[in-house]
């Protein structure tokens, strides 16, 4: 489980599937576990985004509006939440492909760079999620006008 | 024949900047996935409907143009957890 790697123990597993229930998934997805480390404000990673304009309600904005562009491209329009409404099932969820690939990467990166360290800090998750240059995320970030290049250079740098 | 540098020119694609993640064609992906998904939740919520409603597995099936297996294997336990009274097969 993430949160054993997660160094402080806020942010893990249970925060991105939070996320993911709220926007109705039924996969934990990267943008889920960037919507999770924007809610934590205190936190390197949080802080981080909000200096790029991305807290939490930022990013969930530009992330439904993404969806409402490719629905569009499409032509299709999101319907009303009634016609999509159904039960959920309780029960943990699975990470997605690109919650996976970002997870690897994050370790992969961790492990490369401090040798026997066994947590992830949630910047590394942050520059994981952001080094992916396609799918939902780098939309929803080039439609918010975020930088994502900046934004993973500052994520190597001290903590201030 | 083709040689190795006619190989290399007809068949390898190298672009000449990385791809935008906005735009053609990854417009056309997102949409690809964002239908999939919506596909999902548009199911989910009409299997419910029709089942609170009293259809059967079999009608579902049917209207849906797939297997009652399949009906079954994808949202018993969904339904099952939402407490939805299901019609046993043969019921009137």
């Amino acid at each position: 489980m993430l949160h054993r790697f997660l160094e402080d123990g806020r942010q893990g597993v249970p925060q991105f599937e939070s996320e993911a229930r709220k926007c109705g998934a039924k996969l934990i997805e990267a943008e889920h576990m960037l919507l999770a480390l924007a809610s934590d404000s205190e936190s390197h990673a949080g802080r981080l985004l909000m200096e790029s304009g991305l807290d939490h309600e930022r990013l969930a904005s530009a992330l439904r509006d993404e969806h409402r562009r490719s629905l569009a491209f499409a032509g299709f329009q999101a319907p009303d939440e009634p016609q999509t409404n159904a039960a959920k099932v309780d029960g943990p969820l699975s990470l997605g492909t690109s919650a996976k690939v970002a997870l690897v990467r994050a370790l992969i990166a961790s492990r490369s760079h401090r040798a026997r360290r066994a947590r992830l800090k949630d910047v590394d998750v942050l520059r994981a999620i952001l080094l992916a240059e396609l799918g939902t995320v780098p939309r929803a970030l080039a439609i918010a006008g975020v930088d994502r290049m900046t934004l993973i250079s500052r994520t190597t740098a001290p903590e201030s | 024949m083709l040689t190795n540098t006619d190989y290399a020119t007809t068949v390898a694609y190298v672009p000449a900047t990385e791809p935008s993640p906005l735009g053609e064609p990854a417009d056309g992906l997102a949409a690809v996935s964002a239908l999939r998904a919506l596909a999902d939740q548009l199911e989910e919520a009409a299997v419910e409907r029709a089942m609170r409603d009293g259809w059967s597995w079999s009608q579902v099936a049917e209207a849906l143009g797939i297997t009652r297996q399949a009906v079954h294997k994808k949202h018993l336990r969904r339904l099952i957890a939402a407490h939805i009274e299901l019609r046993r097969r043969g019921a009137a």
